[in-house]
């Protein structure tokens, strides 16, 4: 028996002995030949038990012996972990007083007189991001103000802090856990040292109201003299009725207009829009900032947020988007640009096999012929849209024209359309060669009008494109995205493709169907998006427009040289906030203009608002081979990460925003599944605070789960196999051997 | 009136010339004019069968039933309109859908047709689903039938609800939509002494809503016969419904 514990030597193969018998018996009649042919009989013995000793380890370790060690059940100096939650979600008031009042509450006059009269002695803990011992006063005298709550953290210090774990890990929280990073090593300490862990939940399942403001948007680069909007999208929770209150838009620091707001009654979430005009280029910050207005027991999750803007009277990027017929795809896509004047739409539309209708063309003789004939006549456009045509809509002709704008002057080339519009007909065509894809020759592909849903690849997950919304990661911004019904014959990715969308379900030749994938072609970029119907997604009712306006605008600028950076900077899939290390991702494109290029030392330099520089390295970048770099996002702030040739040449930049949200407040009903996980996986129990039992049955059932817990908890360990049993094995083994060599027996 | 070929204006600027240009196929050069305008009438005339089932079609129309309104007020006037919009446009049709203005579909929907006679009510709910599918980026086209003033009034009060800030307006002649296929310089009441006036409603700046007070429905679709002698012409209303429907798939 060792200290608290039982322990004892137990075999899990106790036939194992049985082996014993035989090799005994062996021994025995070579023993009778020995002296047979006349041995002496103190030789004899001491061979027998030089034998005997060798055997005997084999047939105890035939047996499979185990050491085994039980806790003792009147163990007295193990106590019951307590922790108590004092993050910011236990100050909200509900019935009169605040969550962390009811817990102590709980805590005083029902768990802790009930634990004592059961001789169980308690160790109490306070917790939010941080763990730290606490007594009576200590307790009763402490704000719940932490800024995280790291509950996986508290269970595991609380298990680990000790030389013997607790008999429990008992919490007392709302269940609000907002921090995850050590849940594992929590986990793994919980299942190992078989401690139950007990769940007291607080709070309301409904939460309080909350005011925030979710993010600003602004255009990124608009022209001088020109009228743009800077938006805050506001969300109110759980309020019925909120009174007036203003919002302040700062530029450069400075305030430069202020608004009331009337949000009304119920939950929601709306945008208030401040009009802007700049008569200078430059880059100009603007801040939003919310003053909530008084009323008790509202809380703020953010209150500001940031975007900067670069005005600049750079030439517009212009579009031609021709289509095959009028469809809603060039109304919708129109919408998405409708308040970005840098991106000029142009449409050719065939409506009908004689006739063409044409839109925002510059001049009135600008595309009278139809679709260019000559590259000069492309030259004006810096990305080429080809929707719901097939190549015979367009003469030979036309379709090298259309390949020279993209792999001589540097275009780009989107093609859209479905199932009707992708096919073998696109086979040994000069478009063909364009494609990032090959089409499927075959009519009876199936399942192309099942309705589906966009899955974006994890390549697509880290292309700022695919980034429409700031504060929310890309694949759970397009898991939302209405369901579609149709799509093109895709067989597979031309080598050296990147593919950006694939079908859920459906699988082709090579794996699953592709939706939107784009490849270099000479010197520009080509794209194609087999999803028919895709304006759709700005129509449906639970989607956000701005979603599918930015998404345009980002692939528009993506497909045209202005908005290819040398170097591109895009953040990886993180939530963001202070005191964290930012992931980016570095990435060279390829130069067009200069494909001998072989510069690869940059440096990437991060700076702070107040252009302070935080940190620079020197990075080796090769084209279309991403990098990883990281900075340590100290405070909530706008931070500026800058690519620079080996001159010191800014070549790439982009400003990060790190906003202090109260993460504390973003979900502020109880959780109740977190604590029924943190019990599910150690045989505990979570209980809601007002369906908890008498304090005297709590402790019953915290007690018989303790039990229940010891029970099955053994320390098992195999004994024997080592490697002194067997150099004593080896050892009588020699030493037999070595006596008959010396009395010469055979 | 309405000159009898259309002229194209765009971004401000204005060009002679047309908007809608006959070539030969593959947007090539032009073709003779005789030739190609019997090939268009013939195609006009022959196109957008509205088909039931037809899983390509890009749906066009929603009709919307409202208030005790079922949506069959001048009854063929969908297939008519649908059947205008196919001379400009290869755009796959299919049947028109009757919608209430709280349904799902709604937003399936990028066409919405709404017209009759009485007077209505819409409910919060309503007004909700038509904030949201105007800012979402939907169009759509009301019509008094037979000129009687009860629905227009209507219609009036009940989108001026729709956007706390946006009232109901008449549209000048110099708008786009009187240019989007046909150019119209203006049409005259057939009973009295004034302009045809359509009206809209806008949302940040864009015409999401239009609506006609004189009978347009009847004069595309039912020749005038339920509306004789008043309101719009035939000839009129038919072009002046296809500039409403170009322009509501082009903005």
């Amino acid at each position: 028996m060792t200290c608290g514990m039982i322990a004892g030597v137990a075999f899990e193969y106790p036939q194992g002995w049985l082996l014993g018998l035989p090799l005994l018996g062996a021994l025995g009649w070579m023993m009778w030949r020995q002296l047979r042919q006349g041995l002496s009989r103190s030789r004899v013995l001491m061979l027998g038990a030089v034998r005997i000793l060798a055997l005997l380890p084999l047939v105890f370790l035939a047996a499979r012996p185990l050491w085994v060690a039980k806790d003792h059940p009147a163990n007295a100096s193990r106590a019951v972990a307590l922790l108590l939650d004092r993050s910011e979600s236990m100050s909200l008031e509900e019935q009169g007083s605040t969550r962390y009042e009811q817990a102590l509450a709980f805590l005083r006059d029902r768990l802790l007189p009930a634990l004592k009269s059961a001789r169980l002695p308690v160790q109490a803990m306070l917790f939010d991001e941080t763990v730290e011992p606490a007594d009576g006063p200590k307790l009763a005298g402490t704000q719940p103000k932490g800024k995280h709550t790291n509950l996986g953290g508290a269970i595991a210090q609380a298990l680990g802090g000790a030389s013997d774990p607790p008999l429990a890990v008992l919490a007392l929280t709302d269940g609000i856990a907002n921090e995850s990073s050590e849940n594992a090593r929590a986990l793994s300490a919980l299942v190992d040292s078989h401690v139950p862990f007990i769940g007291v939940g607080f709070g309301s399942e409904q939460g309080v109201r909350t005011l925030s403001l979710r993010q600003l948007e602004a255009p990124p680069i608009v022209p001088t003299r020109t009228s743009f909007g800077v938006s805050a999208e506001l969300e109110i929770l759980n309020a019925e009725e909120m009174p007036p209150f203003e919002l302040l838009l700062y530029r450069d620091g400075q305030i430069a207009q202020k608004k009331n707001v009337a949000p009304g009654a119920g939950s929601r979430t709306w945008l208030e829009n401040f009009q802007v005009k700049e008569d200078h280029e430059g880059v100009h910050n603007y801040t939003v900032q919310v003053l909530p207005p008084n009323v008790s027991n509202l809380k703020c999750v953010s209150t500001s947020a940031n975007a900067s803007v670069r005005v600049s009277d750079e030439k517009e990027l212009r579009v031609l988007y021709i289509q095959g017929a009028l469809t809603w795809d060039y109304k919708f896509v129109s919408l998405a640009l409708h308040n970005d004047v840098t991106i000029k739409l142009t449409g050719l539309t065939r409506t009908s096999k004689q006739s063409i209708f044409r839109q925002n063309v510059e001049s009135a003789g600008e595309l009278m012929s139809g679709f260019p004939t000559s590259i000069e006549e492309l030259a004006p456009f810096r990305v080429v849209v080809l929707s719901n045509l097939r190549p015979a809509d367009l003469t030979p002709a036309q379709q090298d024209v259309l390949a020279r704008f993209c792999g001589e002057l540097g275009g780009g080339v989107l093609l859209i359309g479905g199932a009707s519009t992708f096919d073998s007909s696109w086979q040994n065509t000069r478009l063909e060669q364009l494609m990032p894809v090959t089409f499927s020759g075959s009519p009876g592909v199936e399942g192309l009008d099942r309705p589906f849903r966009i899955q974006l690849t994890p390549e697509a997950m880290e292309n700022p494109v695919f980034q429409i919304a700031d504060n929310q990661p890309a694949r759970e911004v397009w898991a939302q995205l209405p369901t579609f019904t149709q799509f093109g014959r895709v067989d597979a990715a031309k080598p050296g493709a990147h593919v950006w969308m694939v079908h859920p379900l459906e699988n082709g030749p090579q794996g699953r169907r592709i939706l939107m994938a784009s490849q270099r072609y000479g010197a520009g970029l080509s794209a194609v998006l087999d999803i028919q119907n895709f304006w759709r997604w700005r129509l449906a009712r639970d989607c956000d427009p701005q979603q599918f306006d930015r998404f345009w605008r980002q692939l528009f600028r993506f497909l045209s040289d202005a908005g290819r950076q040398d170097v591109s900077i895009s953040l990886a899939d993180q939530d963001l906030h202070p005191e964290m290390d930012v992931q980016v991702i570095l990435e060279k494109q390829p130069n067009p203009k200069n494909l001998t290029d072989t510069n690869r030392k940059f440096f990437v330099r991060v700076e702070d608002s107040r252009k302070h520089l935080l940190q620079e390295e020197a990075v080796e970048l090769e084209p279309l081979r991403p990098v990883d770099f990281r900075f340590h996002a100290d405070k909530p702030e706008v931070y500026t990460v800058t690519v620079t040739d080996p001159l010191k040449v800014p070549i790439s930049s982009r400003p990060i925003e790190i906003r202090n949200l109260n993460v504390e407040f973003q979900n502020t009903s109880r959780s109740m599944e977190t604590l029924r996980q943190w019990a599910s996986v150690s045989d505990g129990a979570a209980f809601k605070v007002e369906e908890c039992p008498a304090a005297s049955d709590l402790v019953l059932q915290i007690k018989a789960k303790i039990e229940e817990v010891r029970r099955g908890r053994h320390n098992r360990q195999i004994v024997g196999v080592n490697a002194w049993v067997l150099s004593f094995v080896l050892a009588c083994l020699a030493t037999e051997w070595t006596l008959r060599k010396r009395w010469s027996l055979a | 009136m309405i000159p009898p070929t259309c002229n194209r204006s765009k971004g401000g600027v204005r060009h002679p010339g047309k908007e809608l240009c006959f070539r030969s196929p593959c947007f090539g050069a032009p073709a003779p004019r005789l030739l190609l305008v019997a090939v268009f009438l013939f195609f006009s005339l022959s196109a957008g069968r509205p088909g039931i089932d037809d899983k390509q079609a890009t749906f066009f129309m929603g009709r919307v039933k409202y208030s005790s309104n079922d949506g069959n007020d001048c009854g063929g006037v969908g297939q008519d309109l649908m059947r205008l919009v196919s001379r400009a446009s290869t755009l796959k049709i299919q049947e028109e859908r009757k919608v209430r203005l709280t349904d799902p579909d709604l937003y399936e929907t990028p066409f919405l047709f709404m017209n009759g006679h009485n007077d209505f009510v819409l409910t919060e709910a309503e007004i909700e689903n038509l904030r949201k599918y105007f800012s979402h980026g939907g169009f759509f086209l009301a019509s008094g039938c037979c000129t009687n003033p009860n629905f227009p009034k209507a219609w009036r009060r009940e989108f001026s609800r729709i956007f706390p800030e946006e009232k109901v307006k008449p549209i000048p002649y110099d708008h786009l939509i009187y240019r989007s296929f046909y150019t119209i310089e203006h049409v005259r009441c057939l009973n009295e002494q004034r302009d045809i006036q359509l009206e809209g409603l806008f949302y940040q700046g864009r015409l999401v809503a239009v609506m006609c007070e004189d009978g347009l429905c009847c004069a595309f679709s039912a020749n005038n016969t339920c509306n004789e002698g008043k309101g719009i012409s035939p000839e009129d209303g038919q072009k002046l419904a296809l500039n409403i429907a170009v322009y509501a798939l082009t903005h």
